[in-house]
């Protein structure tokens, strides 16, 4: 793999990785409820 | 009397409900090929586009109105539209597309799941150990279907077998409701799922390179297939339209089960969240999980010559044939066959509790049935109109169930819902129903994409699709001669059941008007 698809692959977790730890600190904090 | 409607039991219920019914075969098998023919890493650019222009916003916007539907006690598109436009006599006709789609997939979806139960078993007690050639797997498949007959099956049976344990799996778990049913599987399934999932993509990530004697057939190129970058693909309409269609498929917008699952909310319960942790939870499941399985697995034992035919040669033949013989040469293969297995059965029936639950509200709201009564009814239609996909499957029944329910309905029944949420119901009062009881604040700049880009963006499939694929299917340009009449019959049939769907509509209605009276 070139160093082009290590920049895709990591962007692609972290986007995703990032917004389902935003989502899972909101849930367990139960929002701004 | 009337009934009172059911609910969900938590918050993480109807999320793991609504991921489980996203997350599904496609996650595993569709997307890895999609994406290395599409341009590899550079695919994720339209791809991530495509996401946050057309999935997320559909999430909310089914979520949305599935809520505002159940208030008046309405959990299918008829009921649900009609709401929203109560002038329009006509709109809840559109609305028979959100309980037809998912009957359709629902009747060969359910036969595929239970080759998945199939495999599980043959999996663990070695049935197809001595298979060890593609060609070998593949007559052991056609002979599980029941296409040919050969030394590993002489019939139909144990397919049949396994469809009826499937079959009666589902029609339990609907039979037991939203909160002791489907909430109850998804629960426990969703994470069983997921831990298999990873499980397996760690196996994958570290097999390094397995035969010291190719050592180009490793990790890292498979990983490479997959991400390098081909930035001249996305000069290509094509390739944003195949990400486009992705995202669609995925995040099991449009078929209306979201509606169904989302009337259960109370008036008060969060759905922006929700809908976005729904689809976060699918695109872990397909971008982690789902890309680190089967292509860098088959790049590294089948090699660079031979990773472009089998990416091509489709979602069946990657999950049933060429994964069982990646198993089958790596250390406690049978175990990892189980999981992987499993994984597609637990992905499969979460997803196939949820094409059932549309039909059954809709028995349940309109009609004013009791469970068990809709449940029946539905399990006895849906038990006969299965039979066609599993007896005359080499006759193109499939082929055809999968394009109108699983393809032409879902982008028409989700452009239909867009326009109806933003320009019907018009999208100051949608982006305020949008936020009632909402746990975040959706950017100002979304008012703008859910009433231009993604009606818009919708549009554009269509329409893309409908001249590229849509077409020649509709004028049966690849049917061949032997089963013309298979397909005209299944489309006779798929008329009917429209039909009758529209006609129990108009019963309703006039009952309704009645009791008014």
């Amino acid at each position: 793999m070139n160093f082009s698809g290590w920049i895709f692959l990591s962007v692609s977790w972290l986007f995703i990785i990032t917004l389902m730890f935003f989502c899972a600190i909101k849930i367990f904090k139960g929002g701004k409820k | 009397m009337a009934k009172t409607r059911q609910s969900w039991g938590s918050k993480l219920g109807i999320i793991l409900a609504v991921a489980g019914s996203a997350v599904g075969l496609g996650n595993f098998l569709r997307f890895p090929v999609q994406a290395a023919q599409n341009g590899g890493g550079a695919f994720m650019i339209p791809y991530f586009v495509s996401f946050l222009l057309l999935g997320i916003p559909l999430m909310w916007i089914e979520w949305t109105l599935g809520r505002f539907g159940g208030g008046f006690e309405h959990g299918t598109g008829p009921g649900i539209f009609h709401s929203m436009w109560k002038k329009n006599r006509f709109i809840k006709y559109f609305g028979v597309i959100g309980i037809f789609g998912p009957i359709v997939i629902f009747i060969y979806y359910t036969y595929i799941e239970s080759w998945l139960l199939g495999y599980t078993f043959f999996s663990l007690t070695g049935k197809y150990s001595s298979a060890t050639t593609p060609e070998a797997m593949k007559s052991f498949l056609t002979g599980y279907q029941g296409l040919v007959k050969n030394e590993y099956f002489g019939g139909l049976g144990t397919a049949y077998t396994f469809f009826l344990i499937t079959f009666i799996l589902n029609i339990t778990v609907v039979y037991y409701g939203i909160k002791g049913g489907i909430e109850k599987l998804c629960n426990w399934a969703m994470p069983v799922l997921f831990v298999c999932g990873t499980l397996l993509a760690i196996m994958v990530l570290t097999l390094g390179t397995p035969d010291i004697t190719k050592p180009d057939w490793n990790l890292k190129n498979g990983l490479g297939f997959l991400w390098n970058p081909d930035f001249s693909k996305l000069l290509s309409g094509k390739v944003w339209m195949a990400a486009a269609g992705q995202i669609f498929f995925t995040l099991s917008v449009g078929i209306g089960v979201i509606l169904t699952y989302a009337s259960y909310l109370k008036k008060q319960d969060d759905v922006v969240l929700s809908g976005l942790t729904a689809a976060t939870t699918n695109e872990f499941a397909e971008v982690i999980l789902g890309g680190s399985i089967v292509i860098p697995a088959a790049f590294i034992f089948f090699g660079p010559e031979n990773i472009i035919p089998i990416a091509q040669s489709g979602s069946f033949n990657l999950g049933f044939v060429t994964m069982p013989l990646i198993f089958g040469k790596i250390p406690f293969g049978i175990i990892f066959a189980t999981l992987w297995f499993l994984l597609l059965f637990l992905a499969g029936i979460t997803s196939s509790v949820s094409l059932a639950q549309p039909a059954v509200a809709f028995l349940e709201d309109e009609f004013n049935l009791a469970r068990s009564e809709s449940v029946g009814i539905f399990a006895v239609v849906c038990f006969v109109l299965c039979q066609p996909a599993i007896f005359f499957l080499g006759n193109g029944v499939v082929d055809e169930l999968d394009f109108w329910g699983g393809t032409f309905c879902l982008v028409l029944f989700g452009t239909i819902e867009a326009i109806l949420f933003s320009w019907v119901f018009g999208i100051d009062k949608a982006w305020d129903e949008m936020h009632i009881g909402a746990d975040i604040k959706i950017p100002k700049f979304y008012k703008f994409i859910i009433k231009y880009i993604t009606p818009l963006f919708l549009i554009l499939i269509l329409v893309f699709w409908f001249v590229q694929e849509g077409m020649p299917v509709i004028l049966m340009k690849n049917v061949t001669a032997e089963n013309l009449n298979f397909v005209i019959l299944t489309r006779i049939l798929l008329a009917g059941l429209f039909l009758l769907i529209a006609f129990l509509v108009k019963i309703a209605w006039n009952r309704k008007r009645e009791v008014i009276r």
